[in-house]
């Protein structure tokens, strides 16, 4: 009688065969630069995650287009490895430990707060650079000298926000939601004290993260009567829920988001910009700039697919050039020490967004964030106005 | 006034949703004693079918939505009946297995809808107001259909053949096999019903709030919840426990905010719970 795993080798051996042939198609690079990417990939925030992602794989592509990344002697191909750490604290703690298991010194991310909390004192331990977006209060610091931000904070942009929202829109009162985590708190608190500085009056409210039924948050927040009621950093579907309720239930007023991107959601949720009618937003980059458009169109070039509708794919970008600029400067991907300190070194310019700085001195402590000009977006009357830029890399 | 009467019709229109929802899961762990972790994924897979039946076959809404249930209930038929029912005996192993399910349902709906919500409506929009209160009318259909659903189910588990042995089979399984009732042609489809029901709460429900990948953990959450509360296997329970629960977070998160409400609402059940270990209304039958 035939053993009944006669048919195991030779169909392992196919399988090995058939993997061998669809392998990455031999390279000219002498080595590997793993770069590793941290961020929610699933959940109410996965189009962050996704963001996050997409941006660090084209800022990869283009070094390998080129042939690889200069590295001493040696040219690398970069190779980029994404984790799918929730949002959470322990999954971006247990990402940092997974990278550092596959050899990654460098990871572009995480996203959020309470990720880059999670990560901060687990990347110091094993010796890796971070490259965080998170709007926390302490999203780097002195005393996690390899972590950078690759955005600036609602502490800096949030006053100039709302003092321009002023000019368009009537606004004494406004309620300011988000969840009740430090992805949350952190950025709404900031929100609400910006609102309070320009005399406006201001009153926070938090609800338990994966609600999907807003209806109870939007009657309690309708029941103070507020002039506006800003999202701040709501993940996106959170938003886009809360928003098409709002307008359901007969909210008439500016609707806000000084938090992470997330217009496309909303505008998707409640139908269109008539239906969102008067509308004001934080974005991260100034989308309407032609420079910074261009970049959709060359990853579209580039990758042949289209790139994100979200605007933290371009701070990954530019993270991810610099960081690679940065160990090529220091001529090696072993000494992470040697690397933060050519990246600091280097200014903070892209082809696409511009001009920057390393900002974050008055803020955190340290000057480890990479400033570029942000964006004020507004929608009034239906109408898109556009997005306009706002410098604040004097801060 | 205009506060509480809001928040109370919040709170019905939440439970006429919850009770949709929890009655396929109470009829998977009452009947069969399994633990479907993969409701709430067909409750996501109940409204991105719709949503492709509409965007993409440019179906009018309700026969998307009868295309959606039936595609959903046959991949819930064919599920138990090739993946669970060899180990259907196997507490532990069903637990994984339909956990496993959940996570390749919602990561197949990630890649290939997308991460961002797409643009999805309740084809009937519009809302009935009073002073300080609004019932949309899509909320009204929903509540229609849940009467209709558990009337259904109702009907079903105590007037059809199907449901007197699939109840014989909760009691107990030896003996009705015995009796000439076949698990393996009957679980099937009790898991299909289960799966139809997910899936035409997510077919409803979603168009009125989002549609995202992630939606089935809260919703699966929540399910477990109310069929706890309601007492295992309970039809009558598991709807009377989901009207209570959407009347409680509805008050609780109008009158003490997002994140007390929620913990109002854990420790109401916690209470009951204490008193009434079995639930509100004890189990009507018996999982094996």
């Amino acid at each position: 009688m035939r053993n009944k795993y006669y048919l195991a080798f030779p169909v392992a051996a196919a399988i090995a065969v058939l993997s061998l042939s669809v392998a990455s198609p031999a390279r000219a690079a002498d080595c590997e630069l793993k770069m590793g990417v941290m961020g929610p990939l699933s959940g109410g925030a996965a189009a962050w995650g996704d963001a996050m992602r997409l941006g660090a794989e084209f800022a990869a592509a283009e070094a390998n287009q080129k042939g690889g990344l200069k590295i001493g002697a040696d040219t690398c191909h970069v190779t980029v490895l994404p984790y799918d750490s929730k949002y959470t604290v322990e999954g971006a703690a247990a990402g940092g430990n997974y990278f550092a298991s596959q050899g990654v010194n460098f990871i572009i991310g995480p996203v959020g707060s309470p990720e880059a909390t999670g990560v901060k004192p687990v990347a110091e331990r094993n010796g890796q650079i971070t490259f965080n977006s998170a709007y926390a209060k302490d999203a780097i610091g002195p005393q996690w000298p390899l972590a950078f931000h690759q955005v600036v904070g609602p502490g800096t942009w949030a006053s100039p926000v709302v003092a321009e929202a002023k000019k368009h829109f009537d606004i004494k009162s406004v309620v300011v939601v988000a969840p009740n985590d430090q992805g949350g708190t952190d950025i709404a608190s900031v929100d609400a004290d910006a609102y309070r500085a320009q005399g406006i009056e201001a009153s926070e409210e938090y609800y338990q993260r994966g609600t999907t039924n807003f209806a109870p948050i939007v009657a309690r927040m309708l029941s103070k009567n507020p002039d506006v009621i800003d999202t701040a950093s709501s993940p996106p579907a959170d938003a886009a829920t809360m928003a098409k309720q709002l307008r359901q239930a007969g909210f008439t007023g500016p609707l806000a988001r000084l938090g992470g991107p997330g217009t496309a959601q909303i505008l998707n949720a409640v139908g269109g910009m008539k239906n969102l009618g008067n509308f004001y937003w934080a974005e991260i980059v100034p989308i309407d700039d032609p420079k910074v458009k261009s970049l959709w169109d060359d990853y579209k070039k580039v990758m042949g697919k289209a790139a994100p509708n979200n605007s933290l794919f371009a701070t990954s970008v530019a993270a991810s050039r610099l960081v690679l600029k940065a160990i090529s400067k220091a001529g090696t991907q072993k000494d992470v020490n040697a690397v933060r300190d050519a990246l600091r070194s280097l200014p903070v310019v892209d082809p696409n967004l511009g001009k920057g700085a390393w900002t974050g001195k008055e803020t955190y402590g340290i000057a480890q964030e990479m400033g570029f000009p942000v964006g004020m977006g507004m929608i009034k009357d239906g109408k898109n106005l556009g997005v306009r830029a706002i410098d604040v890399t004097t801060k | 006034m205009n506060g509480f009467i809001a928040a109370g019709i919040i709170g019905i229109s939440l439970g006429a949703q919850y009770a949709l929802l929890a009655l396929g899961f109470t009829l998977m762990f009452g009947i069969l004693g399994v633990i479907n972790f993969a409701h709430g994924a067909f409750y996501v897979v109940g409204g991105y079918f719709t949503y492709a039946a509409v965007s993409w076959l440019g179906l009018p809404f309700p026969a998307a939505v009868i295309v959606a249930v039936l595609l959903a209930g046959a991949l819930g038929y064919v599920f138990e009946l090739v993946v669970l029912e060899p180990v259907i005996q196997d507490y532990l192993a069903t637990l994984m297995l339909t956990l496993g399910f959940h996570l390749i349902l919602t990561t197949a709906i990630l890649v290939i809808f997308g991460p961002e919500s797409p643009h999805f409506e309740f084809p009937v929009s519009g809302a009935i107001r009073g002073e300080g209160f609004y019932i949309p009318y899509a909320n009204l259909i929903v509540l229609a259909i849940s009467a209709l659903a558990i009337g259904a189910i109702y009907l079903i588990m105590h007037r059809t053949d199907f449901g007197r042995a699939l109840r014989a089979l909760a009691d107990d399984r030896a003996v009705a096999a015995a009796q000439g009732i076949h698990p393996r042609r009957l679980f099937p489809l009790a898991f299909a019903v289960a799966t139809v029901l997910a899936a035409l709460t997510g077919a409803l429900v979603t168009p009125m709030l989002a549609l995202a990948p992630n939606l089935g953990e809260s919703v699966l959450t929540t399910s477990f919840m109310i069929v706890i509360l309601g007492g295992l296997g309970s039809i009558g329970g598991a709807t009377i426990a989901a009207f209570v629960v959407g009347i409680v977070e509805a008050y609780s998160s109008v009158y003490l905010g997002g994140s007390q409400g929620a913990l109002a609402l854990f420790i109401i059940v916690l209470v009951i719970l204490v008193v009434r270990p079995r639930g509100l209304f004890g189990s009507e039958f018996v999982g094996h």
